[in-house]
C-alpha cells in the first residue's frame, strides 16, 4: 500500500505539473488568433480563456479522459486475477504515472530542439508504450488507437473544411456584396446564433449524459436553437450600433463587427481546447484515482471520471494561463496578425467544432494541428496573404516521430521503476 | 517552433505596394530632370541623375526582399508566378525611368527650340500615368482584406483601364514628338535627333511597363 500511495502521490503532482504546462504553452495556440486579430485584448482573452478553458475541461472532459485513463490500455489484462497476478492493479498505476512522466519529459526535449510536438500526440504514445511494454502486442487495445490515430488525420481536414466553408460563406455572401456593411449586419447574428447553438448542444448533451435523466433529443436541440438565437438577437443589436465613421473602407467596418463575433468563437476555442486537452493532463491520474480507491486491489471496468480530478485540471490549466500563459498568448498573438477578425472567427469556428466533436467522441485530438488546418482551410479560400505551407510536413513527421519516440521512453521507465518499487 | 506561427508567411501586398511607391518616387525626379537638362544645367542634371539612380536601387533591393519572402512553398491567394512576373514589371517602371536620366546625363545635347512645352508636357503625362497607377496601389492591401473579389474588385479593374487609355495616349504624344524633332533636322544634327528619338522612346517606355504593371494585376484578379 505504502507504494500505491507513493504512485498516486506522485500521479497527483505530475497530473498538475502537466495541466500547468497545457495551461502555460498550449492555451496559447488556441488563443493566439483571437488576440493577433485584435478580437480581444490580452487581459480578456485570459479571462476568457481561464473561464471557458474550465467550463470545458470539467463539464466535457470527462470522454477523453476515460479514453486516455482506460481505452488505450487493455485494463482488463492488469486485473488482479489476471496475467500478472494480484501485482496488476498497482502495475497498472504505476504504468500510468510513466507514462505522464515520459510525455512530460519528451515534450520538454521536443520543445527545446523546436520540434512542433503535440501534448495530445505525446500522451497517447506514451501510454500505448505501457500496454506494449506490459504485454507486447495485445495490451494495446489496437481498435480505439486506430479510432485515435485516424481522427488525427481526419480532424485538421475536417477543421480546415469547416473553416473553409465558413470563410467561403463570409466572402461569398459579405465580402462580395456590393454593400458589405448592410451584408454584414443582416448576416452576422446568423453567424452567432449557429456558434452558441452548437456550443449550448454540446453543453447539454455532455452534461445531462452523466446524469440518469438524458433530456430528449428535440428538447436539447429546441433549447439549443432558441439560445443561439436569443444571443443572434443581441449580437444584432450590438452591430446596429456599431457606428461607420466616414474614413472607414468597408473591409475595416466588417472586420471590427467580426472583431465582436470572433469573441464568440474564441470561448468556443477554450471550450473545446479545455474539454479535449485537460485528459492529456487527469487521463492517467484518472486511472490512478480509480485503482487506488480500493488500494490497487482491483481493476474496475467501468468507473466515470471522478469530478474532482477534472477540476483540479482546469485549476491547473487556468494557474499555467495566470503564471505564463499571458506572456506566450501576446507573444503568439503579436505575431500572427495577418489573421484578421474575419479569418479568425472562421479558423477558429472550424477548429472548436472538429474538436468539440472529437471530445465528445472521447478521441484525443490536437487543437494546434486542427487550428493549423483551420487557416489552411481560410486559406485555400483565398483569406490570407501568405500561409508556409511546410508547416504541414513538419506536423506530419511530428505526430508520426512523437508517438514512438514517448512509448519508447515510457516503456523504459516503466521498467525501470517496476524494478525499483515492485 | 509552434506550428501555428510557423504557418505564417509574409503577406507580399503591402511590400507590393511599397514597391510601387518606391518606383513612382523615381519617375516623379524625371520632371525636374527634364527642367535642369532643357535649361542646360548639366551640374543639376548630374546631380538628379544621381538621386534616380539611388532611388532606382533602393526599388532593386525591396524588389529582391519581397522575391526571398516567396519560397515556393508558400501558399498564396493569387497566383505566385503572377505575383513574380507583377513585381518584376513594377521594377521595369524605375529601371525605365533610370535609362532615361543615364540617357540625359550621357551626352549634352542641345534641346530642339519651340520644343520645351511639349516635351515637358509629355513627361508630365508620363508621370501622371505612374501616379494614376500609384494611386491604385494603395488598394493593393484592400484587395487582400477584401479577399480578392466583391465591388473592390471591379473597381480595381476600371482603374486598370483607364491606365490603359493613358498609355496609349502617352504613344500617341510619343508619335506627335518624335515626327516634331524632324522639322529640326537642320539645327539639331543627326546625332541630337537619334539621341531625342531614343530619350522619347525610354520615356514611353515607361508608361508601357506601367501598363503592363496594371495588366498583370487584372490578370491576377481574373484568375480568382
Amino acid at each position: 500500500m505504502t507504494v500505491g500511495l507513493i504512485i498516486f502521490a506522485v500521479t497527483l503532482a505530475a497530473g498538475a505539473y502537466m495541466a500547468w504546462t497545457i495551461g502555460a504553452n498550449d492555451v496559447a495556440n488556441a488563443m493566439g488568433t483571437s488576440v493577433g486579430s485584435g478580437a480581444l485584448t490580452l487581459t480578456a482573452a485570459i479571462v476568457v480563456a481561464a473561464v471557458m478553458e474550465f467550463s470545458g475541461a470539467i463539464l466535457v472532459g470527462a470522454s477523453v479522459t476515460d479514453t486516455i485513463s482506460k481505452g488505450i490500455v487493455e485494463t482488463t489484462l492488469f486485473a488482479a486475477d489476471g496475467p500478472l497476478g494480484p501485482d496488476g492493479p498497482l502495475l497498472l498505476g504505476l504504468g500510468m504515472l510513466c507514462a505522464l512522466l515520459a510525455a512530460a519529459a519528451w515534450l520538454h526535449l521536443a520543445t527545446h530542439f523546436g520540434l512542433p510536438v503535440s501534448t495530445t500526440h505525446s500522451i497517447v504514445g506514451a501510454v500505448v508504450g505501457i500496454g506494449l511494454v506490459s504485454f507486447g502486442w495485445r495490451g494495446v487495445s489496437w481498435n480505439t488507437l486506430a479510432q485515435i490515430v485516424g481522427s488525427w488525420v481526419v480532424s485538421p481536414l475536417l477543421g480546415g473544411l469547416l473553416a473553409f466553408l465558413t470563410f467561403f460563406y463570409i466572402r461569398k455572401h459579405i465580402l462580395r456584396s456590393q454593400d458589405p456593411i448592410d451584408a454584414t449586419r443582416r448576416i452576422a447574428p446568423y453567424l452567432v446564433a449557429v456558434v452558441v447553438a452548437i456550443m449550448t448542444l454540446s453543453f447539454i448533451y455532455k452534461v445531462m449524459k452523466n446524469r440518469a435523466d438524458v433530456p430528449p433529443v428535440l428538447f436539447s436541440i429546441g433549447i439549443s436553437i432558441a439560445f443561439g438565437a436569443l444571443i443572434g438577437v443581441l449580437a444584432g443589436i450590438v452591430v446596429r450600433r456599431r457606428r461607420i465613421t466616414p474614413v472607414m473602407t468597408p473591409y475595416t467596418y466588417v472586420e471590427r463587427v467580426f472583431g465582436v463575433l470572433q469573441i464568440s468563437t474564441a470561448c468556443f476555442v477554450a471550450f473545446a481546447h479545455g474539454a479535449n486537452d485537460v485528459a492529456n493532463a487527469v487521463g492517467p491520474l484518472a486511472a490512478v484515482v480509480t485503482l487506488s480507491r480500493d488500494g490497487f486491489t482491483t481493476v474496475a471496468a467501468q468507473v466515470s471520471v471522478p469530478f474532482w480530478v477534472l477540476a483540479l485540471g482546469g485549476v491547473g490549466i487556468v494557474i499555467g494561463l495566470a503564471t505564463l500563459g499571458h506572456k506566450v498568448i501576446a507573444t503568439v498573438g503579436k505575431q500572427i496578425t495577418e489573421m484578421t477578425p474575419t479569418r479568425g472567427f472562421s479558423a477558429e469556428f472550424g477548429a472548436a467544432t472538429t474538436v468539440l466533436i472529437a471530445s465528445s467522441l472521447g478521441l484525443p485530438i490536437s487543437t494546434t494541428h486542427t487550428l493549423v488546418g483551420g487557416v489552411i482551410g481560410v486559406g485555400f479560400a483565398q483569406g490570407i496573404g501568405a500561409l508556409n505551407l511546410r508547416v504541414v510536413r513538419n506536423i506530419v513527421n511530428s505526430w508520426i516521430a512523437t508517438v514512438p519516440a514517448a512509448a519508447g521512453t515510457a516503456a523504459i521507465l516503466f521498467v525501470i521503476l517496476r524494478a525499483l518499487l515492485i | 517552433m509552434r506550428p501555428i506561427l510557423a504557418l505564417f508567411g509574409k503577406s507580399p501586398f503591402g511590400p507590393l505596394a511599397e514597391h510601387t511607391e518606391r518606383a513612382h518616387q523615381t519617375v516623379q525626379l524625371l520632371r525636374p530632370l527634364f527642367e535642369a537638362f532643357l535649361d542646360g544645367d548639366w551640374a543639376k542634371t548630374d546631380e538628379i541623375y544621381q538621386r534616380i539612380s539611388k532611388l532606382e536601387h533602393k526599388a532593386d533591393v525591396l524588389k529582391n526582399e519581397i522575391r526571398d519572402h516567396l519560397p515556393k512553398s508558400l501558399f498564396l491567394p493569387v497566383d505566385r508566378g503572377d505575383v513574380l512576373l507583377f513585381l518584376k514589371e513594377q521594377d521595369g517602371i524605375a529601371d525605365r525611368a533610370e535609362d532615361v536620366a543615364v540617357l540625359l546625363n550621357m551626352r549634352q545635347t542641345p534641346a530642339p527650340s519651340g520644343m520645351r512645352s511639349g516635351i515637358l508636357e509629355f513627361v508630365d503625362y508620363i508621370i501622371a500615368t505612374s501616379a494614376a497607377w500609384y494611386a491604385s496601389s494603395r488598394d493593393l492591401t484592400t484587395l487582400q482584406e477584401a479577399s480578392f473579389t466583391g465591388p473592390e474588385v471591379d473597381k480595381m479593374m476600371d482603374r486598370v483601364r483607364e491606365i490603359s487609355d493613358m498609355e496609349w495616349e502617352a504613344d500617341k504624344k510619343q508619335a506627335a514628338l518624335s515626327r516634331g524633332l524632324f522639322e529640326h533636322e537642320e539645327e539639331l544634327g543627326a546625332v541630337s535627333i537619334f539621341f531625342w528619338m531614343n530619350i522619347f522612346r525610354v520615356l514611353g517606355a515607361v508608361a508601357n511597363h506601367v501598363e503592363n504593371t496594371a495588366d498583370l494585376l487584372r490578370l491576377m484578379l481574373a484568375r480568382r
